[in-house]
């Protein structure tokens, strides 16, 4: 520790509030999921002073140093979760929303019951091992992003009207579990039954396309026999086999997108739902992942300082009077060398209940709000 | 009217106002008058004794001086308010502020409590101590003492402090006992939980800890103060009781703990601080030690309000600044935390001796008062007459107080030229009795330099950056500028040693060759008169002789520095004018474009009002336009003024002392006095006889010919050519530009934004200023990241790390709407407008940074708009 090897790292703790007992640590190291762990004693001193302050009312939320933000968040009066990110650009609203996904991926598996009444624990620490193992470690770069590594092809009213965490945590968690034909699976709901488990019945009907069910305890997976799916998902076959395809690009073939767009993402704040793609002009740089971390981070930063939070969101933001009869309707951003026509291009636009955000590397930067308008104005169909 | 800063936070016992005799000295005599002596006085002699500097009894032991005379209208407006943290003595004619005058505070009550001292105020505590316990005879807290909890006891009234010794270090050895122990193990206090609680019924708040019993050689016996029936109310200002007295003790952290050198203020917020400090101190040392980099900020929620904590460690110091994250945003208070570090590094050398020295407490206390006014209170500070330049100041603070750089106001070339000799002649010291020759004796001080502000404004400076900004940090503080900014000061004479940074850091240059700083000491001399307000950075020791002890203010540079000061009393009227003409860039004001209904949008491309602004600037020119102006104006924004100022017959310098009189707004007198000139275009030769009189007495009248009349004409010309934006119209609505070289900044003056009220354009301000400060932010990163990468050229190690964040930004815009806010017509909906807020970051060929507002109806590049900013921009 201390010497060069903290850059870039995420650890992330689970305590037992009252005990100050470990559950699970986490930590990945430039996205990916790293052995380093954070010595014993820093864990018991981050939970101590965060601890040390509740005995006195005072609730300590966060902490920054020159390269590095903590982010301390009690559950119930049961659960601390914090994370500690030396990740560049990182910004505390997206630890805080990290947070959240996890506390919600932990009821979605263990439920909120045991949680909350830790009688046992060893076992409680055995379950969430067993339960996060693999689920942790996909999810762990997905974390906290808006990226749904598994994306919601279709589905019914009742499945969009779900709570933000578990709409956001069963498409991981499906994309998490490893491949099967069929899946009969325990999950709470963390914002809908975190008490009472559900079942999610998976069921792939194609290669890379999986139905997913979430039903109480009827009926059994058996009867969801080859033949009741061959009835009803026969006659779809094609429309099915051509969304296979689509997934990485998330617009249909021929969607008419302007040449100088490297990734967008457009959000439905009434909605729930977002679009989201990163590979419209492939061949050129950055890197697709380069690209999700740009709007990822600019995501984090307009919505932190200038959009209001989205509806249901947590976070509670600091506005006086006066900023809110001045409302930010864009805002673009210009970053890389001083050259011209180098670097890239960052535009965000709110226009009702739609948000886009468009990455882009070569538009000046006087053409950009053009851009995002003709472009929402295209996408407006669709979402 | 608002008090003057320095006055402001200060108190002082009423009965002491009458004054004291000895200084009614020279009341009735005017300026020339007490100029005379000038020169004729020097500290080295006692040849002169006849006439003495009237602040010259105001010299502490220290040296150091801090004399303030208002001019006698603020004088009249200030008498009624007392409170003053200075000794304050009321003559008929002036006020003298003397600075850390505690010594003889027989009636000085302190406000802010030392933590250092046993607490003798009772006064300080809240009232709730006293209510919530009216029955009781004797009510105790205990306090312990941090740094060897150990102390005395103080008892007043109906409760008392005592200071117990406690060490927790018992705790490991009898911890495990048994439970609700601490209060006897620990202190020493025996209570019976069970007993007085049945009657009262108070379970859910917890029970009152009486005193039942003394554990025998416990720490309460031992102190003699504590008797048994009293009632333990609060350890260490944490209110206790029956419930959380286990959990308060156990926190006391054992005697290895720091002690806390100062604290500030008393509230109950800051209470709760102190008393988890264990956690500040913690994620010092441990974030440390993790990351390899030092903890800046932490946020915590406090009695539900959420409060930025901003860390400053130096040495084995760890300074902490809170404040409420809804008053005061992250990225300011990180500039606020490194602007107090600076500051008190400026005036004390180090942050170890600020806060080590017994002596420097109240200083302290004084300089916290004024720093938390000024963080939370902005618009009590700025106290200038108009209510609009007030709101300016208090909604651009948020900004422009962070900013490494003084405000600074362009002056024409000629003007500048003149200032420029002035300060020169001064530097040289090579008049009179600061020639060596004159004594055949090494002069006292070299003057390495000095920056003329008039108004606020820095208009001169012959300083390197880092001491321009020192200086300006340190007036920025102490409330100097905007005192200067109306006419404030009748007299100003600051004197003190400071440690400026740029001539006291050891360089890395090994080089013998290189010049190297002479290891002498530094002296700051102000001087203020009317508008101007002159800084003076002076170097004892290297070629001057060495300082010995504290020297007070030397009388000749005092006296000499006074003299250029009144050598550009005739330069007012030409400053003023530029002050007044706004002529570069021009800006327009947001409510122009909120015309609801579709004729007057069509109007706006031809409207007299739009179209001429920008040719306010011609007002010295031509009469014509500028009567078509004013008619416009005021027809538009005030109603005509019935009674014609009086001014009229001498109006450029006397306009701008009418500014400075009228309790009203500053437009109104720069209104009547512009109304004034274009009544009687004759005027105008009038006023130029006169300066040209008062430029006779000027020491260097080589400038003087041609100076008026060509600046007025060329000067002018290029200035209407200022026109930011593109397009037809000017949509310039504000603009901040850092030029980070020089130190400096240019933005709209109080002036300028006075000139376009309505009810949207200061609600933009004040939106401008705080959109801009989450920019700047960014662009800080960006400039740490760029650091870094300069440090780290040649290793690519973190080049793997650096996709994840948007650095290096260059430039970031916001796109804000906005309507009027009161909209009472049903049936249409509220106008829109549309403006951008963009801030751009330029790293080659020098640092600068540019925040533009403007309307949306053009698009803008801001590499054009900062190149025309930043054309000509020179110190």
């Amino acid at each position: 520790m201390g010497e060069e090897g903290t850059k870039g790292t995420v650890h992330l703790l689970c305590l037992a509030a009252s005990s100050g007992v470990p559950l699970f640590c986490r930590s990945s190291r430039g996205g990916a999921p790293a052995r380093q762990q954070l010595p014993f004693s820093v864990i018991g001193s981050l939970n101590g002073v965060h601890m040390f302050g509740q005995n006195l009312e005072v609730q300590l939320r966060s902490a920054r140093t020159e390269d590095t933000t903590v982010v301390w968040k009690s559950f119930h009066d049961s659960i601390t979760l914090i994370v500690l990110s030396s990740e560049e650009g990182t910004s505390e609203l997206r630890l805080e929303r990290l947070l959240q996904m996890v506390f919600g991926a932990m009821v979605l598996l263990v439920g909120l019951e045991e949680l909350t009444n830790i009688r046992n624990v060893e076992r409680l620490k055995k379950e969430l091992r067993e339960a996060l193992s693999g689920f942790a470690e996909a999810a762990g770069t997905a974390f906290g992003s808006l990226v749904v590594s598994g994306r919601v092809v279709a589905a019914t009213e009742s499945w969009w009207r779900l709570g933000t965490p578990e709409a956001v945590l069963l498409p991981w968690l499906v994309g998490s579990l490893p491949p099967q034909a069929a899946r009969d699976y325990p999950v709470y709901l963390p914002h809908g039954s975190p008490t009472v488990p559900h079942r999610l019945l998976t069921l792939t009907l194609l290669p890379g396309l999986e139905l997913c069910l979430l039903c109480g305890p009827r009926p059994p997976l058996s009867q969801l026999d080859p033949q009741l799916l061959d009835r009803w998902w026969q006659p779809v076959l094609d429309p099915l086999r051509a969304c296979v395809p689509l997934g990485p690009r998330a617009l249909p073939a021929g969607f008419p997108l302007h040449m100088d767009i490297l990734g967008l993402l457009l959000l439905h704040l009434e909605l729930k739902r977002c679009l989201f793609t990163v590979e419209p002009s492939a061949d050129q740089e950055p890197s697709p992942e380069h690209r999700r971390r740009l709007l990822r981070a600019f995501y984090t930063l307009v919505t932190a300082s200038h959009f209001p939070p989205e509806p249901g969101s947590p976070e509670e933001k600091v506005e006086d009077a006066a900023q809110r009869s001045q409302v930010p309707r864009a805002c673009y951003l210009v970053s890389g060398p001083e050259e011209p026509g180098t670097g890239w291009r960052l535009v965000a636009l709110q226009s009702g209940p739609r948000r886009l955000l468009l990455l882009s590397a070569q538009s000046p930067t006087h053409a950009l709000r053009g851009l995002a308008t003709h472009t929402l104005h295209a996408l407006t169909p669709l979402l | 009217m608002m008090a003057s800063p320095i006055s402001c936070s200060s108190r002082h016992s009423p009965d002491e106002l009458p004054g004291d005799p000895s200084s009614q000295e020279d009341e009735d005599c005017d300026y020339e008058d007490r100029v005379s002596y000038s020169g004729s006085y020097s500290s080295a002699s006692s040849d002169y004794d006849e006439v003495e500097p009237e602040w010259l009894d105001s010299v502490q032991k220290n040296g150091e001086l801090f004399y303030l005379e208002l001019s006698e209208d603020e004088e009249e407006s200030l008498l009624p308010e007392t409170p003053t943290v200075n000794h304050v003595r009321f003559s008929e004619n002036e006020i003298i502020i003397e600075e850390d005058d505690y010594k003889e505070g027989k009636k000085y009550e302190p406000k802010l409590k030392r933590f250092t001292k046993i607490l003798k105020t009772k006064s300080l505590l809240p009232k709730r101590y006293n209510k919530k316990n009216r029955n009781d005879n004797e009510l105790v807290s205990i306090l312990k003492h941090q740094s060897n909890q150990k102390t005395g006891v103080v008892v007043q009234q109906r409760y008392k402090d005592v200071n117990v010794y406690v060490n927790p270090k018992k705790l490991t050895v009898t911890k495990a006992k048994e439970q609700l122990k601490l209060l006897e193990v620990l202190v020493g206090i025996i209570h019976q939980s069970k007993w007085s609680w049945k009657k009262s019924g108070k379970q859910g708040s917890g029970e009152r800890l009486v005193v039942h019993g003394l554990l025998p050689g416990g720490s309460a016996m031992k102190s003699g103060q504590i008797l048994i029936g009293d009632v333990l109310l609060a350890v260490n200002d944490v209110d206790v009781t029956s419930e959380n007295i286990e959990r308060v003790l156990s926190c006391i952290p054992g005697p290895m703990q720091q002690e806390i050198l100062y604290h500030c203020p008393v509230s109950d917020a800051s209470q709760k601080l102190k008393s988890v400090r264990g956690i500040f101190l913690t994620l010092c040392d441990m974030l440390e030690n993790v990351t390899g980099t030092q903890v800046t900020s932490s946020s915590l929620l406090l009695n539900g309000k959420q409060i930025h904590v901003a860390y400053w460690k130096e040495s084995d110091k760890l300074l902490l600044i809170g404040l409420p994250a809804e008053e005061v945003p992250l990225p300011q208070l990180r500039n606020m935390i490194g602007d107090v570090a600076q500051t008190l590094k400026f005036m004390y050398g180090s942050l170890d001796s600020a806060f080590c020295q017994v002596e420097n407490v109240p200083r302290l206390d004084h300089f916290f008062s004024l720093f938390f006014q000024r963080a939370l209170q902005p618009a009590k500070l700025h106290s200038s007459a108009s209510p609009s330049a007030r709101q300016y100041d208090a909604s651009s603070a948020v900004l422009l107080d962070g900013l490494p750089g003084v405000r600074w106001l362009t002056l024409p070339q000629e003007i500048k030229m003149e200032l420029d000799t002035a300060l020169s002649d001064l530097e040289a010291a090579d008049f009179a009795e600061l020639s060596e020759d004159y004594y055949d004796m090494r002069r006292l001080y070299t003057i390495l330099g000095s920056s003329l502000f008039y108004k606020g404004y820095l208009i001169c400076s012959h300083l390197p950056k880092d001491d321009l900004i020192d200086i300006a940090v340190y007036c920025r503080h102490y409330g100097l500028l905007p005192l200067a900014a109306k006419q404030r000061i009748g007299q100003l004479v600051i004197w003190r040693e400071v440690f400026p940074r740029h001539h006291l850091q050891p360089s890395a240059d090994s080089n013998t060759e290189v010049f190297r700083e002479p290891e002498g000491r530094y002296f700051l001399l102000i001087v203020g008169l009317k508008y101007y307000m002159l800084c003076v950075l002076l170097e004892a020791g290297g070629c001057a002789s060495k300082a010995v002890g504290n020297p007070g203010p030397d009388c000749i540079y005092v006296d000499q520095v006074k003299t250029t000061l009144h050598q550009l009393e005739g330069i007012d009227c030409h400053i003023n004018e530029r002050l007044t003409s706004s002529p570069s860039p021009c800006l327009s004001c947001a409510d122009w474009f909120l015309t609801g209904s579709h004729e007057k949008l069509d109007n706006l491309t031809t409207s007299p009002i739009l179209s001429r602004l920008p040719g306010t600037s011609k007002v010295a020119t031509s009469p014509t336009c500028r009567r078509i102006l004013f008619g416009d104006y005021s027809l538009k924004t005030r109603k005509p003024s019935p009674s014609r100022s009086s001014g009229g017959s001498d109006n450029g310098c006397e306009g701008g002392e009418g500014v400075g009189l009228s309790p009203h707004a500053i437009p109104n007198a720069v209104w009547k006095q512009r109304e004034s000139q274009g009544s009687d275009g004759s005027e105008e030769s009038g006023a130029l006889l006169k300066v040209t009189k008062k430029k006779a007495t000027l020491p260097n009248p080589f400038h003087l010919g041609n100076l008026k009349k060509d600046l007025s004409e060329k000067e002018l010309e290029i200035y209407n050519t200022m026109k930011l934006t593109s397009g037809p119209e000017n949509t310039l609505f504000h603009y901040v530009a850092l030029e980070t070289v020089q130190g400096i900044f240019i933005t709209p003056t109080h002036e300028e934004v006075a000139q376009l009220s309505g009810s949207i354009h200061p609600q933009l301000i004040k939106n401008f200023h705080q959109c801009c400060l989450s920019i700047r932010a960014v662009f800080q990163q960006t400039l740490v990241e760029e650091k870094k990468k300069a440090l780290n050229r040649g290793d690519h190690s973190g080049s793997t790390n650096s996709i994840s964040s948007l650095n290096p930004v260059k430039e970031y815009g916001v796109l804000f709407e906005c309507s009027p806010e009161k909209w009472t017509d049903q049936r249409k909906a509220p106008p829109v407008m549309a403006y951008w807020v963009v801030g751009r970051l330029f790293l080659h060929p020098k640092l600068q940074e540019l925040y533009v507002c403007f309307h949306d109806s053009v698009t803008e590049i801001a590499i054009e708009m900062a190149f025309k900013l930043f054309f000509g921009l020179t110190l």
